[in-house]
């Protein structure tokens, strides 16, 4: 079966032939199916941002393919904004993009982009707007007049009214209080779980990638690092810390306690160590 | 695609030009666009043409680059050669309906066309060698006696250094915020010229807004490092004359001086 979404060796490369000359992306092959949450990790300047706006269209490779559903994206580049409906993009600091007159309003510009009917837009809307949850009283209102969570949201309801088979998302949750955080992170998941989409979630937040993705990608200095299940990437420490990478806290703890010699797995989350450690308490931990 | 625009587009680099003072650098390259627009025969023009040649060679910069800003304006060149090829006195050497084109003609197109080029040519090598703080910084310089006559011209070079700053900043803005309009399904590469002009609101907005912003916090960071204008400030680079500025300036004269004696000595084309 083809993958949703595949890329064979591509390189990207800014500024040809001129003292900044830049390798962003170099040679790069992976493939992503329906219904994956692909967390993507890595330094500042590792190439990740250069490689997802690679997979909606935004940069045209030096060379190589980007292959949706099997077919080269660049085979026709009139037709690259069907491409980019398909592959929806969250860039970083989405508030940004805001510019209407009404949160509904600015919510629609994508859906009404794809030449949809007025009654499919806003109700596309609508639903965006539940699924990240923002009450309807706040949609009549000028998008800045919001809070910085509510702008967040908003502009991330304005991707998922297009509703693309693949979301990706570039740090959705940098300078958001740990509550804003939190909403955002559940709405994500449970965006993910009900629709069956396709998510790509780039992240500095280790913590954040091991709660929510499946399959973790790694890069480093334009290649891909590593490309697996989350235990299986997060089980290997020191590679990562290597290129300047952490495992999240409570995968560092329970590595320390199996070393030690305690019968503990690689642990992703804070209730998966707990889980593990109560049993190990004496009388099970029931006079906690 | 915003960054294709050379605007005073650094070049870094450690060539003679690049290590000259840049008060120097801002008069010589006004003199030999006065120079260049003095001379008024064959002989004056081939030889600034053999300067500004030898310019751009010492220079360092991919001659590529060069020929990137002349092609911005070949279209005015053209324009301008084009419409000066009809509009000679004297003897018709061609002629049809009411356009007629004489030897003075001929001579006044390449002159226009040599004049416009050398200007911009001048001007790239000026701006391709030195960084835009530095030329502001000369310009400060050169303009200081006018604030004897009460003109501010600290803060118009502060006005300047803060704008030439901010235009990286808000390109890159500009690119981002495209890009995530393009994300979006926004459409700017097609259509008449009406629906391009309102494929513009969705980028423009934002980049107001943001701009709006960044005046302010630039305004109170500057405020709380106790900034209060031109009065009393020093300098942290304080720039020197040095041999090879001596050197240079000779040039500029002795250029000044070639110039005018081709000036006296042969007869006047244009």
């Amino acid at each position: 079966m083809t993958p949703l979404l595949e890329t064979k060796n591509v390189t990207c490369v800014y500024s040809p032939h001129t003292p900044f000359e830049k390798r962003a992306v170099d040679s790069v092959s992976i493939k992503i199916e329906k219904g994956d949450f692909i967390g993507v990790i890595g330094h500042t300047g590792s190439g990740k941002s250069t490689l997802i706006q690679m997979l909606n269209g935004l940069i045209r490779p030096t060379s190589g393919q980007v292959l949706l559903n099997g077919r080269d994206i660049w085979e026709n580049p009139k037709k690259i904004r069907a491409v980019r409906f398909k592959v929806g993009m969250v860039f970083q600091y989405p508030e940004d993009q805001l510019f209407e007159e009404t949160v509904l309003k600015d919510i629609m510009f994508g859906p009404r982009n794809m030449g949809l009917p007025d009654e499919e837009i806003e109700r596309r809307a609508r639903d965006a707007a539940h699924f990240v949850g923002l009450p309807d009283e706040l949609l009549e209102r000028s998008p800045f007049e919001l809070s910085g969570g509510e702008k967040r949201r908003a502009a991330i309801a304005g991707v998922i009214a297009m509703d693309p088979d693949v979301l990706i998302l570039d740090e959705p949750a940098a300078g958001l209080d740990p509550a804003g955080r939190d909403v955002l992170l559940s709405s994500i998941t449970s965006y993910h779980r009900t629709r069956g989409n396709t998510v790509l979630f780039v992240s500095h937040s280790m913590e954040d990638v091991a709660r929510v993705a499946d399959r973790v990608l790694v890069m480093n200095d334009a290649h891909v690092e590593m490309f697996g299940t989350t235990k299986e990437v997060f089980s290997q420490a020191g590679r990562l810390s290597q290129i300047g990478l952490q495992v999240p806290q409570i995968t560092q703890i329970m590595s320390i306690l199996k070393d030690e010699g305690y019968p503990v797995e690689t642990t992703l989350t804070l209730e998966e160590a707990v889980a593990q450690l109560l049993p190990l308490l004496p009388k099970g931990g029931d006079d906690l | 695609m915003t960054r294709d625009i050379a605007l005073g587009q650094y070049f870094p680099g450690k060539s003679v030009i690049h290590r000259l003072d840049p008060r120097l650098k801002l008069i010589l390259t006004v003199a030999f666009i006065v120079y260049i627009f003095v001379v008024h025969n064959f002989w004056g023009l081939g030889f600034l043409i053999l300067c500004t040649a030898a310019m751009l060679l010492t220079s360092g910069v991919p001659v590529r680059l060069y020929f990137k800003s002349i092609k911005g304006i070949l279209f005015i060149v053209l324009f301008t050669a084009v419409l000066n090829l009809f509009y000679g006195s004297g003897e018709p050497l061609w002629q049809w309906g009411f356009l007629t084109i004489t030897q003075q003609g001929i001579f006044n197109a390449i002159f226009i066309a040599v004049r416009i080029a050398g200007l911009v040519l001048f001007s790239s090598v000026l701006t391709f060698t030195t960084s835009p703080t530095d030329l502001t910084d000369a310009m400060e310089r050169l303009l200081k006696p006018l604030s004897k006559l009460h003109v501010k011209v600290h803060e118009i070079a502060m006005m300047m250094t803060i704008a030439l700053r901010f235009v990286p900043t808000l390109l890159e803005e500009t690119d981002k915020i495209m890009a995530a309009q393009k994300a979006r399904g926004a459409d700017m590469e097609s259509g008449g010229l009406m629906q391009r002009i309102k494929a513009l609101v969705p980028v423009l907005i934002p980049l107001f807004v943001s701009s709006f912003r960044r005046a302010y916090d630039l305004a109170m960071a500057m405020e709380c490092r106790c900034y209060h204008g031109g009065e009393g400030r020093t300098k942290m680079k304080v720039l020197h004359l040095t041999r090879l500025d001596a050197g240079a300036a000779l040039a500029g004269i002795a250029a000044l001086v070639v110039v005018i004696l081709c000036n006296v000595f042969f007869a006047r084309v244009f």
